[in-house]
């Protein structure tokens, strides 16, 4: 697949994000100093961490460790190193490498795997999978280990099910303490820091939602490559002024583009939607969609992060808000629920057909998709195509027969076939 | 939904009498071919059957409802119309059991209930509620990932309580009051009864009982009707433990065939075990879904007549019943089963361990190494083996489960050696 025939239009602010990632990554190793020493949670993407962040914990995110390897194309031998350990194939990629890497004591920030975890996170809103995964890790570190159980919320939340959840949050709360060995600080000092967080996590959010507003434009100023790469603060500094502070700049760079009518992808034909994570060690399958004039105008995987709006958090109880939006998240409600979500998209971001990532790693987010491509197919009319991949596991991927497939795909779009 | 999966014969079994052989050959029979045990039982003139999905669906609630409730466990062999309704990367037992769904005609079961365990099964509820026939009753069990922790028991509780609430949309369904519950917590408490006194006759006598007869025994319980079931339970283990007492040694080669525990998931069929069978080794016991987890109740499993009546605390009964046996893979904490399976390990003095898991069955997958490890470090080595569409590649598994028995029968030499 040729790529270098376009130029490749990236965001000014891009250079700043590196920037952040790298401050990330750094916070994180010297927090494991004894001079700047802090806690460190491994999380996982549907942590409520605002809760944390209000605790003075640091999270850390193997999932963005795993993209950041995959981006780099580093991801299948930290894979091989779990699968040798006897973690199957079959397995999600983002957890096989994230083991591998812990097993083998290496890993691709600066050499070094992630710092090591002083207390651990999981949600099951995103899936089962990282439960088990971050057993494996507690396991591995001898780490305290708190599972939020979030009940499927197919068509919604029942109380009993946010009664649950919050009485979990009440506790996180708690084994946070215990793991990092402090007081508890006054009931009120914590809300108040909690409600600063949460207005923070709320901004940030705002911002975000604005920027898929922006996109609604054509030529859209923000394809897909700018949206994944420009997901890490809204997942790993949600609840912090940088983040904040970073997005402003991203929403004046696409305000700006869209008042100079300049698109991310030059003379776009078409506008697309893509469903699920993307395939970090393989943007040059979007740049050939771009060189083809398709544009993408949203992804239901970075729309997702938009849901995360703490309005009520802010000023009725936070927890019982909290326990309601992360029951929510994209990946723990039902089919017919992320059918709307899809259409609404792909009716306000004005789009002409639906990209699904049927990715082997992510049963949750995958499994479903041929129930949607069918309704985005039969009730809209409009085509789709199904791209068979792994977001981290490159050996998963046959670049010949998905070109073939989305030059037909294509082909449909202009009315060819 | 098993049809295709009916054994030629009866299955190996030392019986004694008749009464023992006819209630062996209808727990076989009903547990190989559901399906066409619920048309005759329909066109007897019985009552409506409610299909479930998973093990952490209690039948108990069924049964109370005044339902009869049948596990549905997958159809065998190729994929049919779950193709293009599940990506092959899903699990295989997932994949099996949407297909078994989409190839019921409707008039077998009222509804199917399924529970919340793995993201794979999650997907199958997902994709059935969007093709079943209409009118046809759907539940999502919502039960919890966590077995404690703050809230864990009264949100079971408050699941239990609205299947139990949602059962009355069954035609034919009945308000489930207390005293039903209780009583149908008993007859299942004598079904899982009957079939523990099967498993020790299994882990005294694999030659008498073995594992895979002992396992198509257990599938038949999840059908039949269980008052039925209860009695044929009790013929049958009664038989054998007579034969076990009449004839206290083994046979010719008997007793020299290396003991293994086999662990994992559903099996669609018994033809894994048959395949471990044939290579020379005996099911001394199991952890799997439908055996040796599926007994694995712990206190709480007799009915208590001292107990506070009505339903609300029999649905708290129950809550702790489920919560408090040996967990499936997809609950947390998992210590409780990695100890369970070490120690059946022990206790039923296995040679070695066979892993079945079942193609793309995440939460099996994650815990093997773990549980290896443990096993290799108490003594007991152990074989992994993927089963697909209900079966396991049979060349290739048969030559490495000799190569298994082989070591294991040298290691079992060298031992009574030294």
């Amino acid at each position: 697949m040729k790529t270098a025939t376009m130029p490749d239009r990236r965001l000014k602010v891009d250079s700043e994000l590196k920037r952040l990632i790298l401050r990330h990554y750094l916070g994180a190793f010297r927090a494991k100093r004894p001079l700047t020493r802090r806690p460190v949670a491994w999380v996982t993407s549907g942590a409520p961490v605002e809760i944390l962040l209000a605790l003075g914990i640091l999270p850390v995110y193997p999932e963005n460790y795993g993209a950041l390897c995959g981006s780099r194309k580093a991801a299948v031998p930290y894979c091989e190193e779990a699968e040798k350990a006897g973690y199957s194939l079959d397995l999600c990629a983002y957890a096989r490498n994230s083991i591998g890497s812990m097993l083998s004591g290496r890993g691709e920030l600066g050499g070094r795997p992630l710092p090591a975890p002083d207390l651990l996170l999981t949600t099951k809103n995103i899936c089962g999978v990282v439960v088990k995964w971050w057993e494996v890790v507690a396991r591995h570190y001898g780490c305290p280990l708190f599972v939020l159980d979030t009940p499927f919320a197919a068509d919604g939340v029942t109380p009993e099910q946010k009664e649950y959840v919050r009485g979990q949050l009440e506790d996180l709360v708690d084994f946070c303490l215990r793991a990092t060995r402090r007081r508890r600080p006054p009931r009120e000092a914590f809300e108040r820091r909690l409600r600063e967080v949460l207005d923070l996590s709320g901004q940030a959010t705002a911002l975000w939602q604005e920027l898929q507003v922006l996109r609604r434009n054509s030529p859209t100023p923000a394809s897909a490559l700018d949206m994944f790469t420009n997901l890490f603060p809204i997942v790993t500094l949600r609840g912090t002024q940088a983040c904040v502070d970073y997005y402003r700049k991203v929403r004046d760079e696409l305000s700006e583009r869209v008042r100079r009518g300049e698109g991310a992808v030059p003379g776009e034909r078409f506008r697309l939607v893509w469903d699920n994570i993307a395939i970090w060690y393989n943007f040059d399958l979007v740049r050939y969609l771009h060189r083809r004039g398709a544009a993408f105008v949203g992804e239901t995987y970075t729309d997702a992060w938009g849901l995360y709006d703490f309005k009520e958090a802010r000023v009725g109880d936070p927890l019982d808000a909290m326990a309601e939006l992360y029951s929510l998240v994209l990946l723990n409600v039902g089919l017919e629920v992320r059918k709307e979500r899809l259409f609404r998209m792909v009716r306000l971001q004005r789009a002409d057909g639906v990209v699904f990532h049927s990715c082997r790693s992510c049963k949750t987010y995958s499994l479903g998709q041929y129930e949607l491509a069918r309704a985005v197919r039969d009730e809209l009319g409009l085509p789709t195509l199904i791209i068979e991949a792994d977001m981290v596991d490159s050996r998963a991927f046959a670049s010949g027969p998905t070109v073939t497939r989305i030059d037909a795909f294509l082909e449909l779009l202009s009315g060819g076939l | 939904m098993n049809g295709a999966s009916v054994a030629a014969g009866p299955p190996p079994c030392r019986t004694a009498g008749e009464a023992a052989r006819a209630a062996l050959e209808r727990l076989v029979r009903a547990g190989a071919d559901p399906v066409s045990y619920l048309r005759g039982r329909r066109a007897a003139g019985a009552g409506p059957a409610v299909g479930y999905v998973c093990g952490y669906v209690p039948e108990e609630v069924i049964l109370a409802a005044g339902l009869h409730p049948v596990r549905l466990g997958g159809r065998p062999g190729p994929v049919g119309p779950a193709d293009s309704r599940l990506q092959s990367f899903a699990c295989s037992f997932a994949r099996a059991c949407l297909d078994g769904l989409l190839t019921l005609t409707g008039s077998e079961v009222a509804g199917v209930v399924f529970a919340y365990t793995c993201d794979s099964l999650r997907a199958v509820a997902e994709s059935w509620r969007i093709h079943a026939p209409r009118g046809t009753f759907f539940h999502f069990l919502n039960l919890p990932a966590r077995l404690k922790g703050r809230g864990v028991e009264d949100y079971t509780r408050a699941a239990l309580s609205r299947f139990a609430v949602s059962l009355q949309a069954v035609e034919g369904g009945r308000p489930v009051t207390g005293e039903s519950l209780e009583a149908a917590a008993r007859l299942t408490a004598a079904v899982r009864a009957g079939l523990g006194r099967l498993a020790a006759v299994r882990s005294a006598r694999p030659d008498i009982l073995p594992g895979s007869t002992f396992i198509a025994i257990a599938r038949g319980a999840t059908v039949l009707d269980r008052g039925e079931a209860a009695r044929d339970l009790d013929t049958l283990a009664a038989d054998l433990e007579a034969v076990v007492e009449a004839n206290p040694l083994p046979g010719d080669g008997a007793g020299s065939r290396p003991r293994v525990l086999v662990t994992g998931g559903f099996l669609e069929t018994e033809g894994p075990l048959r395949l471990i069978e044939e290579a020379g080794l005996d099911i001394a016991a199991d952890d799997l879904c439908l055996g040796g987890r599926a007994l694995a109740f712990g206190a709480g499993t007799e009915a208590r007549p001292d107990a506070e009546s009505g339903l609300g605390p029999a649905l708290a009964r129950l809550a702790a019943l489920y919560l408090g046996r040996v967990p499936c893979p997809t609950k947390h904490p998992p210590e409780r089963r990695f100890a369970f399976v070490c120690d059946e390990a022990a206790r039923h003095d296995v040679d070695g361990v066979v892993f079945l898991l079942q193609k793309f069955c995440d939460p099996h997958a994650f815990d093997y190494p773990e549980l290896r490890h443990r096993l290799g470090s108490a003594g007991h080595p152990s074989l992994l083996l993927e089963v697909e569409q209900g079966a396991l590649s049979r060349g290739q598994a048969l030559t490495r489960l000799e190569a298994f028995a082989e070591g294991l029968r040298e290691a079992m030499e060298g031992g009574r050696a030294g």
